[in-house]
């Protein structure tokens, strides 16, 4: 049973993946709506990271012994002042493993 | 000449293999635990290694493998993992130009290794185009599928002996990955607003519980983004005109 589960939500993921690549769907993108999905990568990543930080438990958590909170400040500045991803890593989740050893 | 080509593309199957190495490593936390998981609410070796091979997609997994566990509907268990994948009916609009006249080969490859991940590298005005930038992309969303496949298995195999390890902070690591992504690409007003509105809406419906939250938020963000550029080159075009009459 849990087999047969899994494929067909393999096939649920592969689905929404591949649609839109398909040739023969009858759509087409203009330039507006090509516009449009420029901003998605930045949107879509964002609106997932965003609720990792603030949201512990089903409750907004925006103090700063938060260690969430505090690590990703760093990682902002970081890859704002860096634009490099691997510094930005190691400096984060450095002072997230701190906080969470030697908590404020 | 024939040798150049191959160069050229095993070259490319390195910078792919680079690109997507920091992101490999930051789900390994991840991929242990979605592995681990399966285990612990007792899934078959053969079923917890199908997961992340087949359905290979992390947030799916981890609900889904709990819902099983709770013997819910397989109804509501398909419906919840389409309301979870729904964000990558947009990753597949954003490319569709870009791959929809290519071979099945490339279009179903590429289509079935379009993770967050690969798509955050997908953003580059040229991805995608010509055989070596489809030879980087395979490379970068294959090595995210092995190293995806490892780390479960690495999961499914200490699962026995780990503690339960939901609630230990896994997830930050996945989150400085996009902040490091993310950020880097935020080089104007309408970016700004994008990210800006994605971030305070996400969290709102986060906190409300709505399924479609992340969708929604994006979409929303998205069109805010929109436009705001679309109001910046008005009044810049405005201000060339007052410019020119000036003149």
């Amino acid at each position: 049973m849990t087999l047969l589960t899994i494929i067909l939500l393999a096939c649920i993921t592969f689905f929404s993946r591949y649609l839109f690549l398909h040739p023969k769907l009858p759509i087409r993108i203009g330039a507006k709506i090509t516009h449009f999905l420029s901003f998605s990568a930045p949107a879509v990543l964002t609106a997932i990271w965003v609720p990792i930080i603030f949201i512990k438990d089903n409750s907004f958590n925006s103090s700063f012994s938060n260690p969430y909170l505090l690590s990703a400040t760093v990682a902002v500045i970081t890859a704002y002042k860096s634009k490099s991803v691997y510094l930005t890593l190691g400096t984060s989740l450095s002072v997230f493993v701190l906080l969470r050893l030697a908590p404020i | 000449m024939a040798f150049n080509r191959k160069q050229a593309y095993i070259k490319m199957i390195q910078k792919g293999i680079m690109a997507m190495l920091p992101l490999n490593l930051a789900v390994l936390p991840w991929g242990i635990l979605c592995g681990s998981l399966a285990i612990q609410r007792d899934f078959t070796v053969l079923e917890a290694i199908l997961m992340p091979m087949l359905v290979f997609a992390g947030s799916v997994q981890l609900v889904v493998i709990e819902l099983i566990n709770d013997n819910v509907p397989l109804a509501t268990i398909l419906f919840t993992t389409f309301i979870i994948s729904s964000r990558h009916l947009l990753y597949g609009l954003a490319l569709r130009d870009k791959l929809k006249d290519l071979p099945f080969k490339w279009r179903g490859s590429l289509g079935f290794l379009l993770t967050d991940e690969l798509f955050a590298l997908s953003g580059k005005k040229r991805a995608y185009q010509g055989k070596l930038k489809l030879v980087y992309a395979l490379a970068a969303g294959g090595s995210f599928y092995l190293c995806w496949l490892l780390w479960n298995i690495i999961g499914i195999v200490a699962g026995s002996y780990l503690p339960d390890l939901t609630s230990i902070g896994l997830d930050f690591a996945i989150a400085v990955t996009f902040i490091a992504l993310v950020i880097p690409s935020v080089t104007n007003l309408a970016m700004l607003v994008t990210v800006v509105v994605a971030g305070l809406l996400s969290v709102l419906f986060k906190l409300l519980n709505w399924e479609l939250g992340l969708v929604i938020a994006s979409l929303i963000a998205m069109y805010s983004g929109y436009l705001t550029a679309k109001k910046q080159n008005a009044l810049n075009i405005v201000n060339n005109k007052k410019a020119k009459i000036k003149l």
